[in-house]
């Protein structure tokens, strides 16, 4: 945090800007009006914001060399100096300092011979030393394309602007979502099921149903999370679509899917017949909300499985996140403009326009939280 | 892709013009350049095999289609061919393999960019694997073997990383369906070889040299006929020159530069009055008819049909203007064909109940007063005019509206990418007293709109979608998060059309749908 920080004063800007090439905004020459939540997001076409959630201030803009027109995932590394950004159309991942914009992590997916996307998914071990990607390689041979199998590889974070990855095995197809287990020894892959893998091994430890889950009278289910927002709770939460059978027709539901990353208890519970649709949601610090979000503000009854409230919102956003304190809902993804609406009466408090106002499209919306 | 492609693959058409011929002896001398060349540039990666080159010679498809395939090459692959290079490739793979007149018949909507088609239908399987993106007729223009269909579904997934995952796709085992029975169909249902094409290449060449009766149709505006003069060029292509009239009697011309692929698939370049217009036609098996449609070069959505006959062709009444005449009334009847007689004595009717007068006669048309009996039985009416048959419509009321299409769609637009607008058209028919319904062609209309559905009512689409013109064509708004809409949102809507026909007093209304949706941002020649 404090390498963030250093960023309010505007000498230290300028300096960092003349010597590696970076943007400054003139927001970040404003001092750090109190401690409070960081957020963190990308923007078309290179572009990586650091947002000063109290003062509703960029703290930072940070040019991202070898995006190439966008920034898909965003991961924090646990010490929350690094940004480990899915770039260059899912074929790089990069790691941004936070604090300096310098680029410290670089592994290009693809060969000459083999083009390697990642679809959104990737996670980082507690300890921060190990990333794991989700490959999906394809062999370009010179009049065709031979589909290769899917595969995690795990790339050693100090292994600079060339990581090579140092041990990769067998993954499912049409995997979305990684997220790291708080013990560091397993994953959880989100695709057609939830796999559980050995970090060390690749060994499949096991495998829940999503395509295969278990509520009665329930279709298959419809789920496509993509970004591993578990902040602050440790719990992932997403909107799962379904029709529930019932005599006189089908009728569709959303519900609520909750994964905790430490017990790993898994639950299904639908809240409301479909509405409005949500694409992303997230838990409040205390657990008893969720927030999701698209073109209304969704605040759900977690324990009793019902929505609480909804409001309209002033245009699509994508991406949900919430405050250390639970009091405020951020929101972003999809134009430029990053929201901060009241937890509790959904009710606008601010929107921040980025600046140069580029598209945030399907960027993570991350939050550090202040400590 | 986006527009550019649309540019490029005018360009692409018009450039092509300038290449080489493709019947007989020259024929044979561009087949062996677009040979040489093709293997040129292309064998660097599809490397020589049995006889042919990987992949391309395992495939057929329409001129369009390869046209595709080359700027596909240039997009992704980095293939820079100069515009003849490039042209004459296309020209020997369309002639050598493409498809033949039976085999791109139920897609040929899509080559004619006809707005609102219905497409072909390939099954439940096909449709969610293929047609979640594509239209099915652009699958069913394409000829190739299994193991090839597989590969083509191997480059989707190479290409495309997203199609395991977005909507249709995430909700099954795509690659294990696309990689494993999907591709034994489509092999089965457009196989790479065919009797069709063996019996086509082996057909003799049709010069379409002469001189030609046309008419086009004009949806929402005034057809038109005339007469066009089919040159052949040195080189194999043609030019066609236009002499026109609408059916007020304006008259114009245009010229027209025009390639025959495959023997059969006419793409023309046209300028006719101050519009440039693409030729999309096919020739006829015998070489004496000539139809498809055409369009405006910037807006393929605006366009209508053509029908070209030989000047020595028998007798044939292509057109009669208007279809229909209502009991009691006097109007111009224009018939337009081969054969109609020129002489002042020659036969003319137009059937029972109907006096014609002031007739003027030409080779390919003849004009009447005609004047129909008030208490004149409503009912079909044979034309004759020499030895041609035509028909005509006698009728005491307009009983019914269709609006046609009944389901339409049209797309906001501005910026990178322009509006689709979407025409309508108010077709009548009056019911005999059998009770049978009998056409009576397009009458003018006032057009309106209103919400579809309560909800398209909450949100206003009506006020926010377009607007229609006088001539049943809806023009929809600008493109763009809207922030006098809710959550801003695009000047889409939900509406139906109304219609109201004057008949009379009356007026007899008919109802369409119309969705006014977002642009389509990849716009390639066939969807």
């Amino acid at each position: 945090m404090s390498l963030v920080r250093s960023l309010g004063a505007r000498p230290a800007c300028v300096a960092i800007a003349l010597s590696l090439g970076l943007l400054c905004n003139a927001a970040a020459a404003r001092p750090l009006a109190a401690a409070g939540d960081l957020l963190v997001t990308g923007a078309k076409p290179d572009r990586l914001f650091v947002i000063d959630a109290a003062t509703r201030t960029v703290r930072a803009e940070h040019r991202v060399a070898g995006a190439n027109g966008q920034i898909f995932t965003i991961v924090i590394s646990p010490d929350q100096r690094i940004a480990y950004l899915l770039v260059d159309r899912m074929e790089r991942i990069l790691g941004i300092d936070l604090a300096s914009g310098r680029e410290v992590f670089r592994a290009d997916l693809s060969a000459s011979d083999e083009r390697v996307k990642d679809f959104f998914a990737l996670t980082v071990t507690p300890d921060g030393r190990e990333l794991v990607v989700y490959e999906l390689p394809t062999q370009l041979k010179p009049s065709e394309y031979i589909v290769e199998e899917p595969r995690f590889a795990v790339y050693r974070t100090d292994a600079g602007l060339a990581a090579k990855p140092v041990r990769s095995y067998p993954a499912p197809r049409r995997v979305h979502l990684m997220l790291m287990r708080p013990n560091g020894l397993s994953f959880y892959a989100v695709g057609f099921d939830l796999y559980e893998y050995d970090v060390k091994t690749g060994k499949l430890l096991g495998t829940r149903g999503i395509q295969k889950w278990a509520l009665a009278d329930h279709s298959q289910p419809d789920l496509l999370a993509f970004w591993p927002v578990t902040e602050p709770t440790g719990v992932f939460t997403s909107p799962v679509y379904s029709e529930i059978k019932k005599s006189d027709g089908n009728v569709p539901m959303t519900a609520l899917m909750s994964l905790n990353l430490k017990s790993g208890a898994l639950s299904y519970a639908d809240f409301e017949p479909l509405s409005a649709l949500i694409f992303s949601t997230v838990l409040s610090p205390d657990k008893k909300h969720a927030y999701g979000v698209y073109t209304t503000l969704t605040s759900i009854d977690v324990e009793g499985h019902r929505l609480e409230k909804r409001v309209p919102l002033d245009h699509t956003f994508y991406a949900v996140n919430v405050a250390s304190d639970g009091r405020e809902i951020y929101i972003g993804g999809a134009n430029c403009d990053v929201g901060f609406y009241d937890a509790s009466s959904l009710e606008k408090r601010a929107i921040l326009k980025l600046p140069g106002c580029s598209d945030q499209t399907l960027s993570t919306l991350r939050v550090i939280h202040d400590r | 892709m986006s527009i550019g492609f649309v540019k490029n693959w005018t360009l692409v058409a018009g450039a092509l013009l300038l290449g080489m011929g493709c019947h007989s002896t020259a024929q044979a001398a561009a087949h062996a350049s677009g040979e040489n060349l093709m293997r040129a540039y292309c064998s660097g990666c599809h490397q020589e095999h049995a006889g042919g080159l990987e992949r391309i010679s395992a495939i057929r498809k329409t001129p369009e289609g390869w046209i595709m395939t080359l700027v596909r090459m240039r997009q992704v692959h980095g293939l820079v061919l100069g515009e003849e290079v490039r042209d004459s490739i296309v020209r020997y793979l369309a002639d050598t393999q493409g498809l033949a007149p039976a085999e791109s018949a139920a897609g040929r909507f899509a080559l004619e960019r006809r707005p609102n088609a219905k497409d072909v239908d390939l099954g439940p399987d096909i449709g969610v694997m293929c047609g979640r993106c594509h239209s099915l007729a652009r699958v069913s223009l394409q000829r190739r073997d299994a193991d090839e269909w597989r590969k083509l579904a191997a480059t989707h997934v190479g290409q495309w990383t997203s199609i395991e995952y977005s909507a249709s796709g995430r909700d099954r085992p795509w690659w294990q369906i696309a990689s494993g029975p999907q591709p034994d169909k489509l092999g089965s249902m457009f196989p790479f070889s065919s009797t069709a094409w063996r019996d086509w290449q082996a057909r003799p060449a049709r010069d379409l040299s002469g001189a030609w009766v046309v008419v086009g149709r004009v949806p929402g505006g005034k057809d038109f006929y005339g007469t066009a003069r089919i040159d052949r060029e040195a080189g194999g292509d043609y030019q066609a020159h236009y002499k026109l009239a609408d059916i007020a009697g304006f008259e114009f011309a245009g010229d027209s530069k025009a390639i025959v692929y495959t023997g059969y698939e006419w793409r023309g370049s046209a300028q006719v009055g101050d519009r440039a217009l693409r030729e999309v036609y096919a020739v006829s098996e015998d070489g004496n008819r000539i139809t498809g449609r055409w369009f405006d070069a910037d807006h393929a959505e605006e366009g209508g049909e053509w029908i070209a006959i030989r000047e020595t062709g028998p007798a044939e009444v292509l057109a009669v203007f208007p279809q229909s005449l209502r009991a009691g009334s006097t109007a111009t009847v224009t018939l337009v064909g081969n054969g109609l007689g020129a002489a002042a004595a020659s036969p003319l009717s137009f059937g029972a109940a109907t006096v014609a007068t002031h007739v003027q006669r030409e080779a390919h048309r003849i004009r009447a007063l005609v004047k129909v009996a008030p208490d004149a039985a409503p009912g079909l009416r044979t034309v004759s005019a020499g030895g041609a048959l035509g028909r005509l419509v006698v009728y005491t009321q307009i009983d019914q509206i269709d609006v046609v299409p009944g389901y339409a769609i049209a797309r906001v637009g501005g910026g990178r990418i322009d509006p689709v607008t979407a025409q309508f058209e108010a077709i009548a028919s009056t019911r005999l007293p059998g009770g049978e319904l009998l056409g009576l062609g397009p009458v003018e209309a006032e057009w309106t709109t209103s919400a579809f559905d309560a909800e398209a009512k909450r949100t206003e689409d009506e006020k926010f979608a377009g607007h229609f013109d006088k001539r049943g064509r809806f023009l929809p708004s600008p493109a763009g998060p809207n922030p006098a809409r809710e959550f801003s949102g695009d000047n889409v809507g939900n509406l139906t059309v109304l219609a109201h026909a004057p008949d009379g007093k009356h007026t007899v209304e008919g109802r369409g749908h119309l969705v006014v949706t977002v642009q389509r941002w990849i716009t390639p020649p066939i969807y």
